[in-house]
């Protein structure tokens, strides 16, 4: 019985080797990184939380990864971006385009708050971060479309997506449209300022390609009850 | 048999003719069967000796055994249905009274008492352990009235209208259920992975009863407390150089980078790897940020003073090992409550992914050959 326990708590390799494991046995779980969470008092936590706090403090808990920290300019949606923009594993480059297209971004909001009448000078948004999230929230399509097969034909049948598919395939247009869509000279991070600051105020191509998604899947209504999940 | 008990009463907790039948597991199978049986050879032995009703009785008898016997053989193993429970319930009283008689005692006042000690006498047991000794209970005991009792309860609080769906809850987070073996030493008897399968789907179920908390010694009665994590961390006592700074030691690993670090409460907020300055062996801020992450999570970024010396690996696994390095030296600064605090931000676990390895058949650790058709 101990001797079970503590084979949970070791390096681990499963059984039967799945396509998708991890070295970490299932009984772990995952950390939490920010320095806030700690700092509630213990009367403002709800019952949930309470809970949750007691399952922490028996079972183990998995290392933090080498991406995340607990400063306040960790981001995991930025974290994620970079890694989907990451090219052989080589990190180091595609943070620094990262970083070179939200200083540029920040350049051009300045420069357009100096020149804006005083009444929009307050509407004129300067925080990179915040127009990042806000042009990949605007690039996220709502509905998506799955190729099913019926009676030997494949239909585009519109179906919901998860949260976790809609971002991806945000950050994946936007990516793929950089690269493909820009001018020979014309470097990433200069095309990937441009790009974000169209989504910001929902122009661009890649707001346009949401849009094509969303009128394919208006138009392909007829098929939703091929959806069976 | 105790196994069986604990299912059954489970089970028919949900049974609608809970009620009526006077339901139970078959406790006191052993000794009661058996007196049941010389109780009837008694009784047959005792009846008017006309020769014609002792062959008619004995053939019977030899009959009804065979009979007996080929009907067991037939209809497989026994079920546990609501007429067995019955059937040995009526075992238990008939064999009983027959102990009653044979110890010349009144059938009608035989406590359960009485019955412990008439088996102590009739079959003296040289064995230690008490489980080991034989027992004749009532069937019904200690299992399945906590499960009637629930639902006494929570009638009783619906006629009274009292009853509501948050009523206080058990407590199940520190715990967790017996494993296999566990439950197996507890119940003196061996159990099939079936049988455990099913018991702990019955327990879950019990628990889903919104006033399970009338019952709970005895669902705690098959849990065991998880010990707390924290507790497992070996925090080195701080030590005092000759000019009583306190300076610590921790190591780290990921990968194949090993680091150690000289943690000195300094003031200076200095940072040496390897004899050069950290700005300057670890030019990305990746790994810069990596270094500052226990710092920076205990707002401690400027107190201390730092000597590190890390080899092996890359860069990114060697920030990694001196990380871990820095989270352990810092321990002995830090109370329990903040111990815990970093072991949940993930800080204190080593790090246990490692390069793939590269299988045969393929080219790589995932990657396939280039598929050919011909």
């Amino acid at each position: 019985m101990a001797a079970s326990l503590t084979g949970l708590l070791k390096p681990w390799t499963p059984r039967v080797l799945l396509v998708r494991w991890s070295r970490y046995n299932p009984y772990y779980l995952e950390p939490e990184p920010r320095k806030e969470v700690y700092h509630i008092p213990e009367t403002e936590l709800t019952p949930e939380q309470k809970e949750e706090r007691e399952l922490k403090s028996v079972r183990p808990i998995k290392a933090a990864t080498n991406s995340v920290t607990s400063s306040v300019f960790n981001d995991p949606v930025l974290s994620k971006f970079v890694n989907m923009m990451m090219k052989d594993g080589d990190k180091i480059i595609a943070k620094g385009i990262i970083t070179q297209t939200l200083e540029n971004m920040k350049r051009k909001q300045v420069e357009k708050y100096h020149k804006a009448p005083e009444g929009k000078k307050a509407e004129t948004e300067c925080n990179p971060y915040a127009i990042f999230h806000q042009a990949l929230e605007n690039c996220k399509p709502v509905i998506g479309l799955a190729s099913i097969q019926k009676g030997g034909k494949f239909y585009q049948v519109p179906i919901p997506l998860t949260d976790d598919r809609r971002r991806f395939l945000a950050m994946k247009w936007m990516i793929t449209e950089c690269r493909d869509n820009k001018h020979r000279r014309t470097l990433m991070y200069e095309k990937l300022s441009q790009e974000l600051l169209a989504a910001f105020s929902k122009e661009g191509n890649v707001v346009k390609r949401k849009h094509e998604l969303h009128k394919m899947a208006e138009s392909n209504r007829a098929y939703a009850h091929y959806r069976w999940w | 048999m105790q196994m069986q008990r604990l299912l059954l009463s489970t089970y028919f907790l949900f049974s609608p003719e809970r009620r009526t039948a006077n339901m139970a597991a078959s406790g006191g199978r052993t000794v009661g069967s058996f007196l049941w049986k010389c109780g009837n050879c008694c009784f047959n032995f005792n009846t008017v000796s006309s020769n014609l009703t002792r062959q008619v009785l004995s053939r019977q008898l030899c009959v009804s055994a065979v009979l007996h016997r080929k009907n067991l053989a037939a209809a497989g193993p026994e079920k546990f249905s609501e007429e067995f429970i019955k059937k040995q319930v009526e075992e238990f009283n008939i064999g009983k009274r027959h102990l009653a008689n044979m110890m010349g005692e009144d059938p009608e006042t035989f406590t359960q008492g009485d019955i412990n000690r008439s088996i102590a006498y009739l079959f003296p047991s040289g064995l230690f352990d008490k489980k080991a000794k034989p027992l004749m209970k009532h069937p019904d005991e200690d299992t399945f009235t906590k499960a009637l009792a629930v639902e006494k309860h929570q009638d009783r609080l619906r006629g009274k209208d009292l009853f509501t769906q948050d009523a206080k809850q058990i407590s199940l987070v520190g715990s967790r259920w017996l494993l296999k073996e566990e439950l197996e030493e507890l119940l003196v008897e061996t159990i099939s992975e079936h049988d455990y399968a099913r018991f702990i789907q019955l327990m879950e179920r019990l628990l889903s009863l919104p006033y399970c908390s009338v019952e709970e010694d005895f669902v705690q009665r098959y849990r065991r407390q998880l010990e707390i994590q924290s507790s497992k961390q070996q925090v080195q006592p701080l030590q005092y150089d000759q000019h009583g700074v306190a300076y610590s030691t921790g190591d780290g690993r990921r990968k194949t980078a090993t680091g150690t670090v000289l943690l000195r409460d300094s003031g200076s907020g200095s940072i040496s790897i390897n004899g050069t300055n950290y700005v300057h062996y670890f030019p990305v801020l990746q790994d810069r940020e990596q270094l500052m992450f226990p710092l920076h999570f205990m707002g401690v970024l400027g107190r201390f003073d730092m000597q590190c010396s890390v080899s092996g690996g890359g860069h990114s696994s060697q920030a990694g090992a001196l990380r871990l390095a820095i989270s352990r030296a810092m321990l002995s600064f830090l109370s329990e409550g903040q111990v815990e605090t970093m072991r949940q931000a993930g800080l204190l676990t080593p790090d246990p992914r490692i390069k793939e390895r590269k299988k045969p058949g393929q080219e790589g650790a995932r990657r396939k050959f280039t598929w050919k058709k011909r």
